[in-house]
């Protein structure tokens, strides 16, 4: 069974942990720039304000429904984010982080466990020790998993088990929702009279690869319960931008592992320049392998949270933000199975509302920032910037509604009376 | 202290004094420094750090301005420490059951208990596991 565990409303649910007054009314989270609506509270989504609702369209009727806003915080995000697969590391031996709000894991579990008691153990623990409610969906692929998962978050229990027999919740599934199945193409299936899973499901495979691609023919075979698409894979189907590899024997070095990040990051930073996307922030993780000489860490994933001070595509600017942040996570003396980096805050380059003083076109000015890189190696950090990181701080990105760094700033936190 | 994502890199304490003698070679052997979140810090996925406004906490050894160690993956017992929602707060006290009330108990006699009677919801956050007071 492959099961799948994603955070409800999740960028609200972070901001609910740390303020009760956001408790039972309408809340979202705003994008970059506090531009539109990005994550959503249950309240907020009965009003029917849809997703990507500007900002300034609402602000008239914030009295009137008592709508609630706050800017997004990819600090506290990646943290919760980080924490919740730390907790999941600790029921499955493998997890495999979808997005920042998604991980597919791998429970290593006989056919006949009860998986609906088992996934519930697994909410009841993220809720109490993290405070975030999930949903959970257990099925023998993918695909199905995440059909589970959205009938799991529905349910007022949080958790669905695929059945046997999952034909009729295929037939009740709507093409459009199927993993992989992106707008446009619903509605070309659509013409062709393939409303439903169960539609594409039963289509013939040949002719879903020769009209379409290869990645369809995939996903009706994993609609079936054919496992096609593999842990790790890096296909296409991956919106997300993430990338973890197990290393092929111990890796004990901290450069090794310092390069492993630095060529995910590199891989990750082309993909969002070719989606024309930036990245708000990232994950990074290390798995170790399990040692009981003594235990100087009970868990065997050490992980951190960047966010970085502009979103951004530009892997030196990326890797300037993360590399610093790298010792913190390492332990010396262990050895290490795995590392990963997951980008968050992904947010479209053409779309978003420009960032005015946003480092201009890293890109272009390559040579120009290597140079000025070698003069702050030489002379200190900060001999020579540019007029757009500000004299002062006081030209950041528009975040009014900003919630404070609780967990990743020792003067932003929490006060208890 | 470094920012709690660098932890690791807190300066080591000291545990042992200077030995003479020739240096290991092998290096495997050579102990761990002590790591202060080794100490403090049992479930690192559940615990979060708070800082404590006011004084009505101060007959537990919780002064304004302390950091307060907090672990969400323990149950709240009687005589336990924990931070809970209190009128849309959060606020630091003693957890008391009474009969079938919970008591939310300052540690300083210029402050009054909060009863929640059977039926009140009461939202913990989670139990204070430890109190750092820094001097400097």
């Amino acid at each position: 069974m492959i099961g799948l565990v994603d955070g409800n409303n999740f960028f609200v649910s972070c901001e609910r942990i740390f303020d009760p007054s956001l408790e039972g009314k309408p809340v979202a989270v705003l994008s970059n720039n506090d531009g539109c609506c990005i994550s959503r509270s249950n309240e907020f989504k009965a009003l029917q304000i849809p997703m990507g609702t500007p900002y300034f369209q609402l602000r008239r009727v914030i009295k009137k429904y008592g709508l609630e806003f706050r800017s997004s915080n990819y600090a506290l995000y990646g943290d919760i984010s980080r924490r919740i697969i730390a907790v999941l590391h600790e029921f499955v031996p493998q997890v495999e982080q979808y997005s920042i709000d998604e991980a597919f894991i791998y429970p290593a579990l006989p056919a006949e466990t009860d998986f609906h008691a088992f996934g519930s153990r697994i909410r009841e623990t993220l809720r109490r020790w993290i405070g975030v409610p999930c949903g959970v969906g257990f099925a023998p692929t993918k695909t199905l998993a995440k059909i589970a998962n959205h009938i799991g978050k529905k349910s007022s229990s949080g958790v669905f088990v695929m059945p046997d027999d999952p034909q009729g919740i295929l037939r009740r599934t709507p093409v459009s929702e199927v993993w992989g199945v992106g707008r446009r193409l619903a509605l070309k299936l659509e013409s062709m009279g393939i409303h439903t899973a169960f539609d594409l499901a039963s289509r013939d495979l040949p002719e879903l690869k020769r009209r379409f691609s290869v990645l369809l023919a995939q996903t009706a075979l994993e609609l079936r319960g054919e496992r096609c698409i593999a842990a790790e894979d890096p296909s296409e189907l991956s919106q997300s931008i993430s990338c973890s590899r197990s290393f092929g024997h111990p890796v004990t070095a901290f450069e090794d592992l310092e390069e492993s990040v630095a060529v995910y990051t590199a891989r990750a930073a082309e993909k969002l320049r070719k989606e024309k996307q930036r990245a708000a922030g990232a994950n990074i993780y290390f798995q170790l392998y399990p040692e009981n000489r003594h235990l100087l860490l009970s868990s065997t994933v050490t992980s951190t949270t960047v966010a970085f001070e502009h979103p951004t595509d530009d892997t030196a600017q990326m890797m300037k933000a993360i590399r610093p942040k790298l010792r913190g996570i390492f332990v010396p003396g262990r050895r290490y199975k795995k590392s990963g980096v997951l980008f968050f805050g992904l947010e479209s380059g053409e779309n978003a509302p420009r960032d005015l003083f946003a480092p201009d076109s890293e890109k272009n000015n390559a040579g120009l920032f290597s140079v000025v890189d070698q003069i702050n190696a030489k002379y200190g950090r900060g001999t020579l910037f540019t007029l757009g990181e500000g004299t002062t701080k006081s030209w950041q990105m528009k975040r009014s509604l900003l919630s404070p760094d609780y967990t990743t700033s020792w003067d932003q936190l929490l006060k208890v009376k | 202290m470094a920012k709690k994502e660098k932890s690791k890199e807190l300066p080591p304490l000291m545990a042992a004094p200077a030995v003479c003698g020739f240096p290991s070679p092998a290096e495997q052997y050579v102990e761990s420094p002590l790591d202060l979140n080794e100490l403090l810090v049992k479930k690192a996925a559940a615990t979060f750090f708070v800082r404590a406004v006011g004084d009505s906490m101060t007959g537990a050894g919780i002064r304004n301005g302390d950091i307060l160690v907090v672990d969400r993956s323990l149950e709240a017992v009687d005589g336990a420490i924990v931070i809970a929602a209190v009128d849309n707060e959060f606020t630091v006290k003693y957890f008391r059951k009474r009969g079938s009330d919970i008591l939310l108990e300052p540690a300083n006699a210029a402050f009054k208990s909060i009863r929640f009677a059977e039926g009140m919801e009461l939202r913990i956050f989670g139990v204070v596991t430890a109190c750092i007071h820094q001097f400097r």
